[in-house]
């Protein structure tokens, strides 16, 4: 274990991540993950400094929370997940004594606050509705598809359904007929849908101290849902400047002081943007463990330091590498969802095995041999990853895995 | 072959040097992870492991990287962090079964053993000589790769991908060694095991069989240099002069019919021999048995069964009984019933009035549906399910300790069904009669009827395969009833098996019951006093000299090799009594199917050469105390004047069980 640094802060980690926790351990900065129950044993086993907590409750102990880590003494809370977005906000408006930090965070977990915040700031976004049930989103789609001034059976642009308050491409459905319609289920709503825009899409990694971005990664979507990699291709590199501008703009508009943000933007062939969402904490498909694969620095370790008060701006200049410029290479990962409906084997293809792009995997031999069905975007099985030096290749490389089965 | 080939050229073409270059960053990301993140960049080199071990070329590099391996830590975590408490017999079932990540694991550990075994990485706590004494015995039980028996292409397919890479590991590590004392070994497993006479010898016939081809095959070093081995594979394959070239069943037949009386004669007593020194029976000498009976030689029939003036007496005054069992058991296939009918034939049994009736009952009782599936299950359809049935009641009568719970969780069944055929055969047998016409068992528990087919499963979930034929029909009812009383305990505030083991097995169970842990806390409890109270019931100096009358229960804190908890385990009791060197020991039977284990300290259990009858345990009475938690008495006031136990033999026993079983149950 690293020596800890009593100079610098004191951080609590909102979620359970062995990836964080390891980041954590070579750290200098002093630590306490705050996770459900279900960890504690694990954490006690492996004396990890852990407060139980249950974050899918709000009630009147919620407090108490910030109570605890205020009197251990910790400086600033940290959020791994979604879900615990809104609890940092909360805990932090306490430590750091800064109310507006709650209501900051509320407007990252609502993607149609969200939304609103943008459109009002300046920033352009895409046509977009709440759900409250069936009826909604077939109006919906029946009206953004007259503005397109399409005639009766033509077939309609998808729209959008997302989830106000999940990750990612959980609850992510993509909506074209009336058929996909009846396929949401009453749970899923109120919801959020939006306009499909024909453009490309990407996401953004900042790292943000005093209002000024530290670190900006651009990760390139080779196929929604499906692959990303790191740096991105000099054809999407090209547009740094634009992008950069409009990060500036969200830190203002979201009033961002500090912290790590993970937008998705959409850029039309023309150069415009359209802001999709922006989430504040790490992006799921290990843009993380791909960033330190490119870089060699590890991207939970320059969160805590971006969202540590006591980190001066010298040490953080002397972490981060030069956007681009230091990357060793590119570095990408697939998901894996498997193609057949009964599948008993996992078999990593030799293309797939024998490129010397291949890194390394996380899939795991199949549980059940029955797939289920996918209706929304869904979670992988696992992902695949791969290094080495061309991007284009790397993109080219990623979108075959498309059509391989892993498992059979 | 077209599968083979395949795999050769996928492996050919991945480039070893990228392979390798992988492996190698992976190990310094594995070496610079915390101790959170070790697992699972353990995993991400085991990946890029199995691929090099894929590599025809690739255990070389493996060999060379092992040591950066093992300090990185790809082993710490797991199973395999500490080299000493590995168990060579286990290697076999992860290197066939397992999943890929595992199967490497224990690839890269053997190599990590090779290394400590010849000298190149120095592993701190495995001697170079334990390392190689380690390997001699992975590779004496997998054989079979080494001769390459497993390059049948459809059972390959079966095994899986990474079997050709086990092969070379093996191949390698044999190459490495040297073969010299693997066969050597592996002959004295093969005797070391029988010494406990199990009644199961199918997996033992199997390493015969390896020593047999090994020898065949001319690749290890003169005959002569295997002690030993002539006598088990003859014992099998041709254990007499008109079957010496294993002939074939049918070519016996006919010799038998052309020979004349003295070459019979001579035929049954080299049978008889063979049975007697191993333990094991060939199928000729089911096949001569009875042949003798149909071609009117049944004078014969104790010859070839090598009895005594006891047993020769049992089968004069009950011939016709005898020689229905034989009729209906004993079959090429069954053949290890013979021994079994030799030996239930030497213990007198049946004489006692209700054995005789009871087995006519078992001989003229068809089976039950379900009875016959679930022998046919395990058994094998070839033979009728009660030829089985009865061949298996056979070895049981005649071998109460050599039952083994296979590999099933209800040693407490086991040793009930032990039990019985030692003390109360006839109980047995009645048990049989139910289950073989009802499919259940009705038993008491404290005047209360359990009736076993009603009742929810016990601790075995699935049917057992791999046990006896006796085993296979009573231990589910069994397990089902064990269970039951353990439930209907629940609430007492003592152990329960206070009362489950007198009312399971029977009135001759001591009612006395003494238990060196608190059941609610599991925090040892007059710990002294306990070890005292063992000594004054079972220590033949501290007990007046009172022999164990009866086979009690007991429990045993099992430990491992290095003396660390296990679990607890049922056992039984039989004597205790002085060895040839004049060291009191206690002999015990162990439900496991082998009983010689090491627990230890220096704990290790004999099961020969200290004075063991088959199938015994043996441990000097300190170390069986040292590891005893529970055991019953029969409270019956010592007749003679009891000497006291001194303090410091206590002392000494329950030091020993505090620093194994015992650590961390202050009490």
């Amino acid at each position: 274990m690293t020596e800890k640094n009593l100079d610098k802060g004191y951080i609590a980690i909102f979620g359970w991540s062995l990836r964080c926790i390891d980041a954590l351990e070579k750290f200098d900065r002093r630590y306490v993950i705050v996770a459900p129950a279900w960890a504690e044993a694990h954490a006690v086993e492996h004396d990890i400094p852990f407060v139980s907590w249950d974050f899918e409750r709000i009630n009147d102990r919620s407090m108490e929370l910030a109570t605890t880590l205020e009197k251990m003494g910790v400086d600033v809370a940290v959020p791994l997940f979604e879900e615990t977005v809104e609890w940092a906000g909360a805990v932090n408006s306490v430590l750091l004594k800064n109310a507006r930090l709650l209501g900051q965070s509320m407007l990252f977990r609502d993607k149609s606050l969200m939304k609103r915040r943008a459109q009002l700031g300046g920033i352009r976004v895409g046509i977009f509705e709440e759900a409250m049930d069936q009826a909604d989103v077939t109006r919906f789609l029946r009206r953004v598809n007259q503005t397109l001034l399409k005639l009766d059976g033509d077939p309609n642009d998808p729209i959008h359904f997302k989830a106000f308050d999940k990750a990612g491409c959980l609850g992510h459905r993509v909506i074209r007929t009336a058929d996909d319609v009846a396929s949401i289920s009453d749970d899923e709503f109120p919801a959020l849908l939006e306009s499909h825009l024909d453009g490309w899409e990407f996401a953004v990694e900042a790292w943000i101290k005093d209002g000024k971005i530290q670190f900006l990664n651009i990760s390139e979507y080779v196929t929604l849902g499906y692959s990303v990699f790191v740096p991105a291709t000099p054809e999407l590199e090209k547009w740094r400047g634009r992008i950069t501008q409009e990060i500036e703009k969200l830190i203002e508009v979201f009033e961002i002081d500090f912290g790590f943000i993970h937008p998705e933007y959409f850029v039309t062939s023309d150069g415009t943007m359209y802001f999709g969402e922006v989430a504040y904490r790490p992006p799921g498909f290990n843009v993380f463990e791909l960033l330190e694969r490119a870089y060699g620095f590890n991207a939970y370790q320059a969160m805590i330091m971006v969202f540590d008060p006591k980190t001066t701006q010298e040490e953080l200049e002397a972490f981060f590498p030069t956007e681009v410029v230091d990357a060793k290479g590119h570095a990408g990962c697939f998901g894996v969802y498997p193609r057949r409906r009964v599948v008993s084997n996992l078999e990593i293809p030799a293309e797939t095995e024998n490129h010397p792009y291949f890194d390394f995997h996380e899939l795991n031999p199949p549980h059940a041999q029955k797939v289920t069905k996918r209706t929304a975007f869904g979670t992988h099985w696992g992902l695949v990853y791969f290094f080495g030096e061309d991007a284009v290749e790397m993109r080219d490389l990623l979108k075959a895995q498309e059509e391989l089965d892993f498992y059979i | 072959m077209v599968e083979a080939e395949k795999t050769t050229s996928k492996s050919a073409t991945a480039n070893l040097q990228a392979l390798l270059d992988r492996l190698d960053r992976q190990i310094i990301h594995l070496d610079g992870a915390s101790r959170i993140g070790k697992s699972d960049h353990a995993l991400r080199v085991l990946e890029v492991a199995r691929r090099v071990l894929e590599h025809e070329e690739g255990l070389p590099a493996l060999r060379q990287r092992i040591g950066v391996m093992d300090q990185a830590g790809l082993f710490s975590g797991s199973d395999w962090a500490c080299p000493t408490n590995l168990q060579p017999s286990l290697v076999k079932q992860t290197l066939t079964h397992a999943a890929p990540a595992t199967i490497t694991l224990e690839a890269m550990s053997l190599l990590r053993f090779l290394v400590a075994a010849t000298g190149d990485h120095a592993n701190p706590g495995l001697l170079a000589e334990q390392a190689k004494q380690f390997l001699t015995q992975v590779l004496a039980l997998n054989l079979d790769r080494l001769l390459g028996q497993a390059a049948d292409e459809a059972q390959r397919n079966a095994q899986g991908p990474l079997t050709p890479a086990v092969d070379r590991l093996m191949r390698y590590l044999m190459q490495e060694l040297g073969p010299d004392g693997i066969l050597d070994h592996l002959i004295d497993e093969v005797w070391r095991i029988m010494a406990q006479r199990p009644l199961q010898v199918d997996h033992v016939k199997g390493m015969v069989v390896q020593i047999a081809q090994a020898l065949q095959s001319g690749s290890t070093n003169a005959a002569d240099a295997h002690l030993g081995a002539d006598r088990l594979i003859s014992a099998l394959f041709g254990p007499a002069t008109l079957c010496r070239d294993d002939p074939g069943i049918a070519v016996y037949i006919n010799r038998l019919s052309r020979a004349d009386e003295r070459a019979i004669q001579d035929e049954a007593y080299a049978l008889a021999r063979a049975m007697h020194d191993t333990g094991l029976v060939s199928d000729y000498h089911a096949a001569f048995l009875r042949w003798t009976l149909d071609a009117d030689h049944a004078r014969m029939l104790p010859h070839a069964l090598g009895l005594s003036t006891t047993g020769l007496d049992a089968l004069r005054c009950y011939e016709s009984l005898v020689y229905g069992m034989v009729d209906a058991a004993i079959q090429p296939g069954t053949a290890q019933a013979v021994y079994g009918l030799a030996l239930m034939l030497e213990r007198g049994i049946l004489y006692s009035p209700p054995i005789a009736p009871s087995l006519w009952r078992l001989l003229e009782t068809p089976l039950s549906e379900d009875c016959t599936s679930a022998l046919g299950a395990s058994c094998g359809t070839l033979l009728p399910a009660k030829t089985h049935l009865v061949a298996g009641v056979l070895m049981l009568l005649g071998q109460p300790l050599g039952v083994g719970q296979g590999n099933n969780p209800t040693c407490q069944s086991a040793r009930a069904l032990s039990m019985w055929a030692l003390n109360d055969p006839d109980y047995l047998l009645w048990l049989i009669a139910q289950i073989t016409r009802g499919d259940r068992l009705v038993l008491h528990f404290e005047g209360e009827p359990l009736d076993t087919a009603t009742l929810p499963p016990g601790l075995a979930t699935s049917a057992l395969l791999d046990a006896d034929p006796v085993s296979v029909l009573l231990v589910p009812h069994l397990d089902r009833a064990y269970a039951e009383m353990g439930r209907r305990c629940i609430g007492r505030s003592e152990d329960p098996h206070r009362w489950i083991n007198p009312e399971l097995h029977g009135w001759w169970v001591g009612r006395a019951f003494h238990i060196a842990v608190d059941v609610a806390t599991g925090a040892l409890k007059e710990y002294e006093d306990f070890l005292r109270a063992f000594h004054a019931s079972y220590h033949p100096l501290h007990n007046g000299n009172q022999p164990v009358i009866h086979p009690q229960p007991a429990g045993i804190a099992v430990t491992d090799a290095t003396g660390t908890f296990v679990g607890w385990h049922a056992i039984t009791l039989i004597r205790a009594g002085l060895d040839q060197d004049g060291h009191t020991r206690v002999y015990f039977f162990n439900p496991n199917n082998d009983s010689g284990q090491d627990w230890g300290h220096g704990v290790i259990v004999s099961t020969s050469g200290a004075g063991e009858r088959f199938g015994e345990g043996s441990l000097l009475f300190e170390e069986f105390a040292a590891r005893l938690y529970l055991f019953h008495d029969d409270v019956l006031p010592s007749p003679a004047t009891v000497v006291q136990v001194p303090d410091e033999q206590i002392a000494r026993i329950a030091a020993m069980g505090r620093k194994s079983w015992a650590a961390g149950r202050a009490g």
